[in-house]
């Protein structure tokens, strides 16, 4: 009973690889996006810049927060 | 005077209908007396629109054919916008001072703003009519339906008189009103000034009673909705 | 340290969202292509602009009915955070709306209903400036701010019926909902809507507790 598994296995695994294949050649025929960008890895760069630029707000917002927080404890 | 449960309640008001009606109609006849008495306010506000008006008209003398119905009928309701925003400014101006606050002491700030509402809309339809006479008679009539049109009228005045009554009322707590009712009402005016300008536009195209019963019921909506509001809302300012 | 796991919550919701949002698959669409990403960014602004607005209104109601000034102090700067995120909005809808629609500012009604917003509030500021003594400026301002906060949605309600939208989900567009079929954006789109409020939150919780110190230094 050895080819019914086997028969499964590779009609998934080439089902698989040609919806992925389709889609692929589908979705890049139709709209173009930024997809090389992607690939190079380079937009982890543009992540990167952007996320340290909110962790300094957030710095910020914590400090201020806890200025505050001490001056609410002084007055009180 | 009035304490918190006699104010806020629409329990009490509902029970004590007579009386606030009976307040309503006394406040409304010394509105009417007092206006008449001292007619100058009246009519200087009857000159404004005249001299507007005719401003626009010498303005547009120069090229007559620029006047499309559009503009027309734009023209003739920014006229009425800021003849309505002046005219309204005043009425709870005069208040302060004087023996009239003793009227107020006796009766509810609900009978003050129905009554202060309700003249309004008299005085903007009186206006707004007179405004619209002077109007076609200078600048020509190509008005397609003339009894829809006069029914944008009256929806327009006393969509405005209602909404600007309450921002009257805000505006006369601050000390320099005259700017700040402007900036107060513009915003708030907008959703009543395009409905009842796209309503007078059909008018002018003389688009048939079921095109306009959405506008219609639009514009009693938003009435209905800022009456209500000005009711709940005004007691609120006349406690300071 | 009373509770702050919420501001922690925030920073890590904001950071997930610049990630995916950057990173994350989103769907193929003609014209809008890669800014649909905007979606997590400026569409959010909008969100929060109408919470905090309507946070600010909950705020004026309960000083009416209270008469405690720190309600009002409440109600006040969520107006402004909600002025802010406000002008965010349209300052970024102007930069997607020039790319994608080829008009940074076309007839629509949600960006006439945003500026009539604007306009209102801006008035607000205004007629809080005019005011010396505190409780009249909470009483009356409050009570426009409910005014101004009611017309604002009439206004929403009405202009749909008088001009055509550009904007998904109106005017005879399809919603985000079919952009979405596959449902990749929602997992990043509800965060971003949860993250950014709360960062304008805790904006407003700080010029809150600086006011309160502020009236308690000037009672000394």
């Amino acid at each position: 009973m050895i080819p019914l598994k086997r028969i499964v296995a590779t009609v998934v695994l080439f089902l698989t690889a040609s919806i992925n294949l389709l889609a692929q050649q589908a979705a890049s025929q139709e709209i173009e996006m930024a997809d090389r960008l992607r690939e190079d890895g380079k937009i982890w760069v543009v992540v990167g810049v952007i996320v340290l630029i909110f962790v300094g707000i957030v710095l910020y917002l914590v400090r201020l927060d806890s200025k505050i927080s001490k001056l609410e404890k002084k007055i009180h | 005077m009035n304490n918190r449960k006699e104010t806020f309640d629409p329990v009490y008001l509902s029970a004590n209908y007579f009386k606030v009606l009976n307040e309503v109609k006394t406040l409304i006849w010394k509105e009417i007396t007092l206006e008449w008495r001292q007619r100058y306010a009246l009519n200087g506000m009857l000159l404004y629109v005249v001299s507007t008006v005719f401003v626009c008209y010498l303005s547009f003398n120069l090229q007559r054919n620029l006047l499309t119905p559009i503009v027309w009928n734009t023209l003739f309701w920014i006229i009425l916008l800021f003849t309505a925003v002046n005219a309204i400014a005043k009425s709870f101006a005069q208040e302060r001072y004087g023996r009239l606050l003793y009227y107020y002491t006796l009766s509810s700030p609900q009978a003050i703003i129905i009554s202060k509402i309700i003249y309004n809309c008299l005085l903007m339809l009186a206006l707004s009519i007179t405004g619209f006479g002077f109007y076609v008679l200078v600048m020509g009539n190509p008005v397609g339906s003339l009894s829809m049109y006069l029914t944008s009228i009256i929806l327009g005045s006393v969509g405005f008189a209602s909404t600007l009554t309450l921002v009257a009322a805000i505006a006369s707590k601050a000390e320099n009103n005259g700017a700040l009712m402007a900036i107060l009402s513009f915003p708030l005016i907008i959703p009543m000034l395009l409905m009842v300008i796209k309503l007078a536009k059909n008018a002018l195209d003389n688009l048939d009673m079921s095109a306009n019963q959405d506008e219609i019921l639009v514009l009693l909506a938003i009435d209905a909705i800022v009456v209500a509001l000005s009711l709940v809302l005004f007691p609120y300012l006349w406690r300071s | 340290m009373k509770k702050n796991w919420w501001k922690i919550l925030t920073v890590v919701l904001l950071i997930y969202v610049l990630v995916m949002g950057l990173v994350g698959r989103v769907p193929r669409q003609p014209i809008l292509n890669e800014t649909v990403r905007n979606l997590y960014f400026h569409v959010t602004m909008w969100f929060g602009m109408v919470i905090f607005l309507f946070t600010s209104l909950v705020y004026a109601i309960k000083y009416l009915r209270s008469s405690n000034i720190t309600d009002d102090d409440k109600s006040a700067e969520f107006a402004k955070t909600g002025i802010l995120f406000g002008l965010i909005g349209y300052v970024t809808g102007a930069l997607w709306g020039s790319a994608t629609w080829g008009d940074p500012l076309p007839k629509d009604p949600k960006i006439i209903s945003a500026a009539i917003a604007m306009l209102a509030y801006f008035a607000y500021l205004v007629l809080r400036g005019a005011f010396e003594d505190e409780q009249k400026r909470a009483r009356i301002s409050s009570t426009y701010n409910i005014f101004a906060f009611v017309i604002f949605n009439v206004l929403i309600w009405i202009l749909p019926r008088l001009t055509d939208s550009l904007h998904p989900g109106n005017g005879g567009n399809p919603g985000f909902k079919i952009y979405d079929s596959d449902n990749v954006m929602k997992p990043v789109f509800y965060p971003a809507i949860a993250g950014w409020t709360l960062l304008g939150v805790w904006i407003t919780t700080l010029r809150v507790r600086m006011k309160n110190l502020d009236r308690k230094v000037s009672e000394y």
